[in-house]
């Protein structure tokens, strides 16, 4: 009886052990669920950021990274997130919106995570860095950024003369050629958007500001800009049948655009057949150009936030970015990852390169003014000085 | 004779018994017109949708080349058949639950008396009035502080039953005769019995009417299927919410936001197809008599 | 009405009244349901609304102290919201008008007696029955500056995004889509009005244009009215087609912002709750006072 007892109990022990070894053999360490969320401007950059994401997960057993694509209405649908408690665990901030955002208290400032890790902020470019700094705290690394460029029809290039304008003068009298030879047969030489995300390029370019904008400087700009719609030279995207511009060059409707980096892409795959040139983008009294950026932000309720951080500081770290520009779809925030060859007419903007939309809360509100102001003006049912005023009000919260 | 007949026959143009074909042609022509019309941008919808990128900016109704690649898209890139199936979902349950729910309110409204009706049909009324926006913000922060934000849950509850379905029922319930419900007292049977068994089956037409405007509500609803449970989550997305993520910052790929679009009508029209000829019943004596 | 109850008599009066208390109860049981759900999801929100007007009210909730009649101000005083409020009168005396004219005139063209009555009845019915991304988007595209609508009639105007003709590409557009619907409303009112009215009229000799206007119009009453109130507040709320074809910035220049619109952009683009719920309460008042209008000018229906 006795022993049998004694058996059965070293069997259950022996089992107990068994069990136990195998466990410990086998464990697995626990994983940790992070989310991340953000849009994508084209069919392309969602896969290559799910390779991204892929890699992430590849390297780091212990946490596993969703990745969600918000397209649509990006804003929106991450304030009903805040709103909720539950948003995504790292996630984009353009920078028009990071000053508005971070007053609503939605971001997690990182200096101390930056601490704990010793992690070099040294490597990103200052000027995209600030826009996601508010003092000294920094909300957000930028992942990618790109400026203006100007792209010209190759085939229509040619018939003007060939040789691409690098002044404003000499833009006006290319466009000039184009127009009296019928060059762009259906359409207008250039394609300027009503859009002040493309037209402060052009104030800066007169050394007009933000700042400064009822200064004659930046009223010369707008002048120059609209003037160029009134003269016959350059038309509205959606008067050349385009969403934008780069429709517009994809169609052939237009000769010279002004976009970033994203055009590339998009004219891959939607019209591979057009041939274009890209130029770094003209000038004026001085150069100017726009930097529009995006970062990686963490959200204030984060419940993994030490994962998240992990995953954060791998996307903007130098292996990270470097996956996301091997494909040339924006380029490196960086100075210690090179960007791809063919984009050094974007490259020679950085020097002259101004925040879009930096740092101010009032942003999101004052673009809605700048963008039905504009519109006016270039009907003519407003005057440049009015819209001046009115957006200067705007920013400044009124 | 001929000519009451004539008249009788004809209730728009009475008296005018010559030039009879030659009208005829003429309202036959406008109709025709009317309704090609009304054709013709789905027609290209779904033209289009065949296309390939390059060749969807051009208007013509012929692709060159044809090809499917925007539909293989659809199942494969975008897992539509997931959309599809939610919206399914969605609007089956809800409408279920606005038939019995508009049903017993409208009934109620309709045959029951209790005190304070007058006053609580007019709040019933007065809920149309309140714009679905200014309900946004309030419903959201209550639904994320009962944590159902982000899944179904939420988005049922608020949708129950609404305003207009049990107006419509009640609307129908008062044109059906008393006797029905007479007889069923007169055999013993209780309210619910009598709702249930009697009433109810009597409305079928309205319950048709209201199977198609309810399903097609829910299945076209966009804006609160966003707000609360579409972000990017999309294992959660309806059609609607499909079709509205095919709108890239810079790149619209017409070919499948129309294979898309098709996706999204094809369900309504076939409920529309099936329910039709009680629909107008339906509409015809709940909606006008007053 | 008391016909049931006087024909059922009852011997003991207490019975009756105990009978009525059950009806009473039952009827509280049955529209208790649905009142509920009313009372929780419009009731409770529209309360809400008002408090958090009261706020300055942020994603994160409010900050402390109220913040009085701040947010009333603010939109009361703002000329976005006074040019929202003169966009959406333009749209809805636009839009209401149109689409009433042409379901009647579509009812009035399947009420003859024509082959293919069910065919044609669902053609016109079809462009109700689609959603509104899916149909903005389609007319988007056909509205284009050389999209097809432009190649027929040789024209070049991008018709949503011109400051002057936005507003009525979107009238034509829901017209075009509600007019559907409301063929089926007149289509039902037609079918009420018996034929002894049109026997008696031709036996006056009375020709067809007065036929309809003395005759059938007037007796169509109900169908107006009802169709005035459901389709015009239905307009007074206009919002999915200002933001798609705006791509939700009002524009161009504020010719398609409306005042829903101006309170979703209040919400969620500024993160001002508080202006938004005032905003929101400020409509609302509108569309009541609107209503109670409408129902005293244009007259009581039969059996509200």
């Amino acid at each position: 009886m006795r022993m049998r007892v004694g058996v059965l109990l070293g069997v259950v022990v022996a089992l107990v052990l068994l069990v136990a070894s195998a466990q410990a053999g086998t464990k697995r360490p626990a994983v940790t669920n992070v989310t991340l969320a953000g849009w994508s401007s084209g069919p392309d950059e969602d896969t290559l950021l799910q390779q991204v994401v892929n890699t992430f997960n590849s390297t780091h057993p212990s946490i596993h990274a969703t990745l969600s694509i918000i397209n649509g209405d990006y804003p929106t649908a991450m304030t009903a997130r805040f709103a909720a408690h539950t948003p995504p665990d790292v996630f984009y901030v353009d920078s028009s919106v990071a000053g508005s955002w971070v007053k609503q208290g939605v971001l997690e400032p990182l200096n101390s995570f930056i601490k704990a890790s010793k992690f070099n902020t040294k490597a990103f470019f200052p000027k995209l860095l600030g826009a996601f700094t508010v003092g000294k705290t920094i909300y957000g690394f930028p992942k990618d950024w790109s400026p203006l460029a100007m792209e010209i029809n190759k085939g229509m290039l040619g018939k003007a003369g060939g040789k691409a304008p690098k002044t404003w003068a000499q833009l006006q009298q290319v466009a000039q050629t184009m127009a009296s030879n019928n060059v762009v047969p259906g359409g207008k030489p250039i394609c300027l958007s009503a859009d002040w995300a493309r037209m402060l390029a052009f104030i800066y370019q007169n050394k007009g500001s933000l700042s400064t904008l009822t200064s004659p400087a930046s009223i010369a700009a707008v002048n120059f800009y609209v003037g160029l719609m009134n003269k016959g030279l350059a038309a509205t995207p959606d008067k050349l049948g385009s969403g934008w511009c780069g429709e517009a060059l994809g169609k052939q409707k237009a000769a010279i655009i002004f976009e970033g980096n994203w055009l590339l892409p998009f004219m891959k795959s939607t019209y591979p057949g057009v041939q274009y040139g890209i130029f770094p983008m003209i000038k004026n009294k001085t150069g100017g150009n726009l930097a529009f950026t995006v970062s990686y932000s963490m959200a204030k309720d984060s419940s993994n936030k030490q994962a998240a951080w992990t995953l954060l500081s791998w996307l903007t770290g130098r292996a990270g970015q470097k996956l996301w520009v091997s494909k040339g779809l924006a380029l490196p925030s960086r100075s210690d990852v090179k960007a791809i060859g063919g984009r050094q007419a974007f490259l020679s903007a950085a020097p002259y390169a101004r925040g879009w939309g930096f740092a101010n809360p009032f942003f999101a509100n004052a673009y809605t003014v700048m963008g039905n102001d504009l519109n006016a003006v270039i009907a003519g049912s407003k005057s440049v000085a009015s819209m001046m005023s009115d957006v200067s009000s705007a920013l400044k919260g009124g | 004779m001929t000519l009451e007949a004539a008249a009788a026959a004809e209730p728009f143009i009475p008296g005018r018994a010559r030039s009879d074909v030659a009208r005829k042609a003429i309202l036959y022509g406008l109709i025709v017109c009317v309704a090609l019309l009304f054709f013709v941008p789905f027609l290209w919808t779904l033209v289009t949708s065949f296309k390939t990128i390059p060749d969807s900016i051009n208007v013509h109704l012929v692709p060159h080349p044809w090809t499917t690649s925007a539909w293989r898209a659809m199942w494969t890139q975008y897992d539509f058949k997931l959309y599809i199936k939610n919206s399914f979902f969605l609007a089956v349950v809800i409408t279920l639950a606005n038939i019995v729910l508009g049903g017993l309110g409208g009934y109620a409204f309709a045959r029951l008396k209790f005190p304070g009706r007058e006053v609580l049909f007019l709040i019933v009324l007065g809920t149309l009035m309140v714009p679905d926006q200014l309900r946004f913000i309030p419903i959201f922060v209550m639904l994320t502080n009962w944590h159902l934000i982000g899944n179904f849950s939420g988005y049922i509850l608020i949708n129950l039953v609404t305003a207009t379905n049990l107006f419509f029922m009640r609307q129908y319930f008062l044109t059906i005769p008393k006797d029905f419900e007479e007889a069923a007292k007169l055999d013993g049977a209780g309210y619910l019995k009598t709702f249930w068994r009697v009433m109810l089956p009597l409305a079928l037409p309205a319950i048709s009417a209201l199977v198609i405007l309810q399903f097609q509500g829910t299945w076209n609803d966009f804006v609160w299927p966003l707000i609360l449970f579409g972000q990017g989550n999309t294992a959660h997305y309806t059609v609607q919410l499909g079709l509205a993520s095919l709108n890239f910052q810079y790149t619209t790929l017409w070919p499948q936001i129309c294979a898309g679009s098709i996706i999204a009508i094809l369900p309504i029209l076939a409920i529309f197809l099936a329910f039709q000829r009680y629909f107008v019943s339906g509409v015809v004596s709940a909606g006008v008599k007053g | 009405m008391n016909a049931i109850s006087d024909s059922v008599r009852a011997p003991v009066r207490s019975s009756m009244r105990g009978v009525k208390v059950r009806e009473a109860l039952w009827g509280y049981g049955f529209a208790g349901l649905p009142m509920a759900v009313f009372g929780i999801f419009f009731i409770y929100p529209l309360g809400y609304a008002v408090y958090i007007s009261f706020f300055h009210w942020g994603i994160l909730g409010h900050q402390p102290g109220a913040a009085g009649t701040y947010n009333y101000a603010k939109v009361l005083h703002d000329p976005v919201f006074h040019t929202a409020l003169k966009n959406i009168g333009e749209y809805t005396l636009g839009v209401v008008p149109l689409e009433m004219t042409l379901g009647l005139s579509l009812a009035l063209l399947i009420n003859q007696k024509i082959r293919g009555r069910n065919f044609i009845r669902s053609a016109f019915y079809f462009p109700s029955i689609a959603s509104s991304v899916a149909i903005t988007t389609i007319a988007l595209y056909i509205l284009n500056s050389d999209g097809l609508f432009n190649r027929i009639i040789g024209s070049h105007t991008p018709w949503f995004t011109t400051a002057s003709t936005a507003t009525w590409a979107i009238v034509g557009l829901n017209a075009w889509t509600t007019s559907g619907t409301i063929m089926l409303y007149y289509l039902a009112g037609l079918q009420a009005i018996s034929n002894d009215v049109y026997e008696a009229a031709a036996l006056d000799n009375t020709g067809a244009w007065r036929t309809f206007w003395r005759i059938t119009f007037p007796l169509l009453r109900p169908a107006h009215f009802f169709v005035l109130v459901v389709f015009g507040v239905g307009a007074l709320k206009l919002f999915d087609q200002s933001y798609i074809v705006s791509g939700g910035s009002g524009g161009p220049n504020y010719a398609t912002y409306t005042p829903v619109l101006y309170i979703y952009r209040e919400a969620f683009s500024n993160f001002d709750f508080g202006v938004a719920a005032a905003a929101g309460i400020v409509y609302f008042v509108i569309i009541f006072v609107l209503t109670v209008v409408q129902r005293l000018t244009v007259g009581r229906p039969e059996a509200a």
